[in-house]
């Protein structure tokens, strides 16, 4: 209690000031340090199997024999397919399934996204459980060409031969659902909207024959050619739209059958040579991160997660002595667990960090490092908001008897000045039966003017909607033009506005510290809100967003060059150039992809980047480049 | 056609049959496309209307009578069934889908009572009973499960001596039938399973069928001429055999992969090789025997059955070219039906009896009569919040437009809009629905009842889609078990017109939904409470302090020092005084 009653009396210390800068930084580097800790044995734990009813690894397979010759022979099928038109192709997919005694449909999608067409087609067939009430089914996916665009042809010829396989079985409680899609991400989406009846009837036609709800999706990359392939490893890919991630069970499940069961090694974010050091789960961890912050579909299953759907990929890498038959022993035994569910997957995890196929951090560990990112923005908005009630001018203190040390001009005036005027202007205070003396700056109260500050900060958010509707509006063929108009356009912007807003209106220090405290605090909650949606999302923001605590507008040419040199590297514009470099895409494709995302996924990565980080971006430059008019003007 | 003229040939003849005898059995088998084998048995008993009342009972069991009586039930029907019927291959259901009930189990019956209240009291008693009878959850379906249909249902039975008759209707979606059902099933039938083709009927086999269903029909017959009323009581399984995994051992169920050499490979191909084999489909009808195909021998005919020519206990329905051999050391009689499709064999008494059908290449196809409606029902959109209901129903024929009853009994926790209900033909604008009885859920009272009359014209498809939203239970309400969502009854339609040849009806069902409830992870409320309880006293202690204690300056406190020493100074102190003012 006496500490915070002396906190209390603290409140109204012009030293309490001085320390939300200090308090900001420090958030940021005990973020940063809590992430780089993480992969340490202390913080992470071995991954395990809460679901009692899965219990990987438990059945013995049987998909080997004659199967394998089955399996040759629809591999080269579905090779003979390749240079097949689309409709052939599906037929053909379809008669093969329709000989197994399953039912078939297809689905066409045809979606316009800038300017270009994407149009493919999904076949399906359905295996209906022979004790199943059609209430529960899971989903084997091979798309027709994977996320290298390389034709899929082992996978689809694995899907084919398990189809035949599991319907002689008569245990399974729950349909299963083969699904060739057109494509690894659009034609899934498709299907899966479709299924849910969320899609528009315009690109995407409706299911014709349906089953219950999905409990599981799986689906296989293997793009070995009619002569076979050997891998090495599986990797296992768990990345959903928006950096959803599929329950923590399913993922353990798999690498349990794969690596204990089948003996088959997993690597996770194409980390292929992982030697279990501290730099190695490391860069998994950031790879892992980097790909949720981004959102976007990292195979044929992200496009479940949305609909609380649990779904992986298993894509096969490497030259190795694995066939094909351990892959489908695998996805067997996977689908044996798969139908032991009694219900949806929820025991494990559904937030978490991966280091390791087989260690992992869980949310409870890992969210103080984003939390203390966005919570530096919002010390520095309440400092901020305090500073903007305080007077300029310093409170003197009444009591003080040595004279003040650095104010030339007041030496030069003491002889001038009457001892009486020396004084500080002093008001009575009375309270109760006590009367105290106070200066009289330390009880003036200032008026904020909020109006403007509010207006502008508003005004620079909702413009974060043009740039939005132009990058995932326009043709494919523009958007590196219109990437670079806006990388020139956004570097010149604060210090456009900046001009215009001296010339027009120019801002008094109580406004630019109102903006700037708006700015912030909008940018502190919003990313505490998305850290628990999407965590990698929210700290890669915060961590890049950081200078904006920090930057002020000053009288010093020299400060407000490097602040504005050090904002134009961070600008989110040409955070997406040199993030693009680094990582080593394509800009102009990662363009057309968001803008893919945007249509056909549902991604909202564009919606934080340009609604919440490029405005404030804008905010705190424009707050700077201030500073250059006024020096300029005064200059 | 062929085929549906044998059936309803075959019916009559069951009529006829039962009308003359006091007990009589029957097995219609019936090879299905895809390897698969419908087997229909159905077991009638008769007991007059005298004797039932007397509590004389011969072939109708003394245990279901009882209950009967003591319930004041008219008329009973009782559905166990598992699995869906493939209508697209496998066409029709069999007696035209009125001896089936959707999944889980279906009870509905006329009681007689004076009041509603009355009947349900009666109706509440008869599901107790019935659910100790047949090892079966039916004391579950209480008044939130209890419904009664409009237009759904007619009665099968002569009711002119019962004038106060109420019809209750109750469903119970996620129970699961299993062997413990069929053995009680089995202790009705006058020759319990040891003789007769109820010999057939074998727990392992029965509940590994694709679709299967047991259903139990009572209900008074009176004879027109005499006015003499009976009570029959008629027990019938339907089910479906896939015959490869039938066939297979019970020591070695495992579907294992065939050697090599047993797989037909095309050799068209290219490809084909030692190691690479395009599987082929034989085009063959698959051999099998009954002892095959059912685990069990049969043991010749049930001696209760009353001795006549025309007792046909089994017949099978194949095309005339099909070769049916019989093994048997008894004496037994064949009869053909309908041009030869329809085969009967009056069954040896005391000797056990086998069709063995050869694998044989046919050339004509298996005659399969198309159903008059298809219908699928599903559930659109995702999260916990609210969802849609789709069903899409297609009228195959293309010269006549079908009337049908569209009944659906909903769980209240499951609220449907009615504003939102939306019946679409494809193939005219005019609203199918002709007439809506529509009774809304009370939470926690009853569920919502909605039944639609509705005409689809020739060779359209009719979507009817409305919303709902999921209420949000109370903790205490989730069953025990593992969680996976709440089952919804299956909905059921009936077909008014083009009528039925009998009273029985036409009948489609469609499969269960299930529906997915915010669920609570219950060991996370515990979590959560104990999470803010500390939250909250150190929070609320605090402001509370803050709230409640005088804060003052330092220098306004006396100076004394606390404790012992405090005492003693401010003793000093006074003492002190008192002597300087002396």
């Amino acid at each position: 209690m006496a500490l915070i009653s002396s906190i209390l009396a603290l409140r109204r210390d012009a030293r309490i000031l001085k320390i939300p800068p200090y308090l900001s930084a420090l958030c940021i580097v005990i973020g940063i340090a809590w992430l780089l800790v993480l992969p340490l044995n202390e913080y992470s734990r071995n991954t395990y199997v809460s679901e009692n009813a899965l219990l990987p690894g438990q059945v013995h397979t049987y998909f080997t024999g004659s199967e394998h010759n089955v399996f040759r022979a629809y591999r080269q099928e579905v090779h003979a397919m390749i240079d097949r038109p689309v409709e052939e192709r599906s037929q053909r997919l379809g008669d093969i399934f329709r000989s197994n005694n399953l039912k078939v449909a297809t689905q066409k999608y045809s979606y316009h996204v800038s300017n270009r067409t994407i149009a493919n087609e999904n076949v399906y067939a359905i295996l209906q459980g022979p004790r199943a009430d059609a209430t529960e089914a899971i989903v084997l996916i091979g798309a027709w060409k994977n996320m290298d665009d390389e034709v899929n042809n082992s996978g689809v010829a694995l899907v084919l031969t398990l189809a035949r396989y599991f319907k002689r079985w008569s245990l399974w409680s729950k349909d299963i659902i083969f699904l060739v899609s057109g494509d690894s991400t659009t034609g899934p989406q498709a299907w899966v909207d479709a299924y849910h009846d969320g899609h528009d009837e315009r690109y995407v036609e409706s299911l014709k024959i349906k089953s219950g709800a999905l409990q599981a999706a799986v689906a296989v990359d293997y793009p070995a050619g009619p002569w076979g392939h050997r891998y090495d490893k599986l990797h296992v890919l768990y990345d959903g739209v928006n950096g959803q991630l599929p329950n923590l069970d399913l993922f353990n499940t798999a690498v349990q059958i794969a690596s204990s069961q089948m003996g088959i090694g997993c690597a996770i974010q194409r980390m292929f040579d992982h030697r279990d050091s501290y730099k190695e789960r490391l860069q998994t961890m950031l790879r892992g991160m980097v790909s949720q912050g981004l959102g976007h579909a990292t195979g044929p299953h992200s496009s479940f997660i949305p609909y609380h759907v649990d779904a992986i990929t298993l894509s096969t890498v490497g030259d190795g002595w694995h066939d094909e038959m351990s892959l489908g022993k695998t996805i067997e035994s996977l689908f044996r667990s798969l139908n032991n569910l009694l219900e949806h997957l929820h025991q494990s995890f559904f937030f978490y960090l991966l280091i390791q196929a087989n260690r992992f951090i869980s949310i409870g560990t890992y969210l103080p490092s984003a939390m203390l990112i966005a919570v530096n923005f919002s010390i520095t908005s309440i400092a901020l908001w305090v500073a903007s009630g305080r007077s300029t001018e310093p409170i003197p203190n009444p009591a003080s008897t040595a004279p003040p040390k650095d104010d030339s001009a007041a030496k030069k005036d003491i002889a001038a000045l009457s001892t009486e005027s020396r004084q500080p202007e002093m008001e009575l205070v009375e309270q109760d039966d006590h009367k105290a003396l106070v200066p009289k700056a330390s009880t003036a109260i200032t008026e904020r003017h909020l109006l403007f500050p509010l207006l502008s900060v508003l005004t620079i958010h909702f413009l974060g909607l043009i740039p939005l509707y132009m990058f995932n509006t326009w043709g494919a063929e523009n958007l590196s033009r219109l990437y670079l108009t806006f990388a020139n356009g956004t570097t010149l912007l604060p210090l456009v506005i900046a001009w215009f807003l001296s010339e027009l209106r120019p801002l008094s220090t109580q406004e630019v510290t109102l903006i700037q405290c708006f700015s912030l605090l909008l940018l502190g909650m919003i990313l505490a809100a998305l850290a628990t949606l999407n965590f990698s999302q929210s700290f890669l923001i915060g961590v890049l967003a950081t200078p904006l605590s920090f930057v002020r507008k000053t009288n010093k040419t020299w400060l407000t060059a490097i602040q504005l040199g050090f904002l134009a590297v961070l600008n989110p514009v040409m955070v997406a150039q040199w993030s693009a470099k680094l990582l080593g895409a394509d800009l102009q494709e990662v363009l057309v992809l968001a803008a893919q995302g945007w249509h056909v996924w549902g991604l909202w990565t564009q919606v934080t980047v340009w609604l919440i980080w490029f405005p404030a971006w804008v905010l705190g430059s424009v707050v700077v480049a201030g500073g250059v008019m006024e020096g300029g003007l005064v200059g | 056609m062929l085929s549906s003229l044998s059936l309803f040939l075959l019916s009559a003849f069951v009529a006829l049959a039962s009308a003359a005898s006091d007990y009589h059995e029957q097995l219609l088998l019936r090879p299905l496309p895809q390897d698969t084998l419908l087997a229909s048995f159905n077991f009638r008993s008769n007991e007059s209307q005298t004797s039932f009342e007397q509590q004389n009972f011969r072939y109708v069991p003394r245990s279901l009578g009882q209950i009967l009586q003591h319930a004041h039930t008219q008329e009973l029907h009782l559905r166990f069934s598992v699995g869906r019927w493939d209508a697209e291959n496998w066409g029709q259901r069999p007696w035209q889908g009125s001896r089936e009930g959707g999944t889980g189990v279906e009870l509905w019956a006329w009681i007689e009572a004076e009041s509603e209240e009355q009947a349900f009291a009666r109706w509440l008693t008869l599901t107790n009973a019935l659910s100790g009878l047949f090892c079966a959850s039916i004391n579950f379906i209480d008044a939130t499960k209890t419904i009664r249909p409009v237009m759904a249902f007619s009665p099968e039975g002569d009711h002119r001596n019962a004038p106060n008759l109420h019809l209750l209707h109750g469903t119970l979606p996620h129970e699961v039938v299993c062997t413990e059902n069929l053995t009680p099933f089995l202790k009705l039938l006058p020759c319990k399973g040891k003789a007769g083709i109820s010999s057939l009927l074998d727990g392992h086999k029965l509940f590994d069928a694709s679709f299967q269903t047991m259903a139990i029909d009572v209900r008074p017959v009176c004879n027109l001429d005499d006015g003499n009323c009976s009570l029959e009581m008629e027990q019938s399984v339907d089910m479906v055999l896939d015959i490869a995994r039938s066939k297979r051992p019970r020591d070695n169920p495992i579907p294992r992969p065939l050697p090599v050499d047993q797989i037909e490979c095309d050799s068209s191909k290219g490809y084909n090789a030692h190691d690479t084999c395009f599987p082929l489909n034989k085009g063959t009808e698959p051999g099998w025997t009954l002892e095959e195909v059912f685990g069990k021998p049969l043991r010749g005919s049930c001696p209760l059955i009353e001795d006549s020519d025309d007792t046909n206990s089994v017949c099978i329905n194949t095309p005339p070219e099909r070769t049916v051999d019989i093994k048997s050391d008894g004496e037994f009689r064949e009869t053909k039906f309908a041009s030869d499709t329809l085969r009967c064999y009056k069954l040896p008494v005391g000797a056990d009896f086998d069709l063995v059908l050869p694998e044989q290449k046919m050339t004509t196809g298996l005659n399969r009569p198309d159903p008059q409606l298809f219908a699928a029902r599903s559930i659109n959109g995702h999260g916990q919040e609210r969802g849609s209901t789709q069903a899409i129903i297609k009228n195959p024929s293309t010269t006549e437009p079908v009337e049908f009853v569209y009944l659906e009994s909903l769980p209240w926790f499951m609220k449907p809009y009615l504003h939102t209900l939306r019946a679409h033909v494809d193939s005219s604008s005019e609203s199918p629905i002709k007439e809506t009885y529509y009774r809304p859920a009370l939470d926690r009272h009853r569920g919502t009842h909605l039944e639609l009359r509705m005409v689809i014209p020739p060779s359209s498809t009719l979507t009817l889609t409305y919303e709902f939203e999921k209420a949000i239970l109370r903790y205490t309400e989730y069953p025990p078990d593992a969680n996976r969502g709440f089952d919804v009854a299956p909905a059921v339609i009936r077909v008014l017109s083009p009528q039925a040849a009998d009273k029985q009806g036409i009948y489609i069902r469609t499969t269960s939904l299930l529906l997915p409830l915010p669920t609570p992870d219950f060991s996370m409320p515990y979590n959560v409470i104990i999470l803010t309880s500390t939250v909250m006293a150190l929070g609320f202690g605090n402001i509370f302090n803050l709230l409640v204690r005088r804060f003052v300056g330092a220098d306004e406190v006396p100076t004394t020092a606390g404790g012992l020493k405090g005492i003693l100074q401010a003793k000093v102190a006074g003492i002190k005084a008192k002597l300087g003012r002396a």
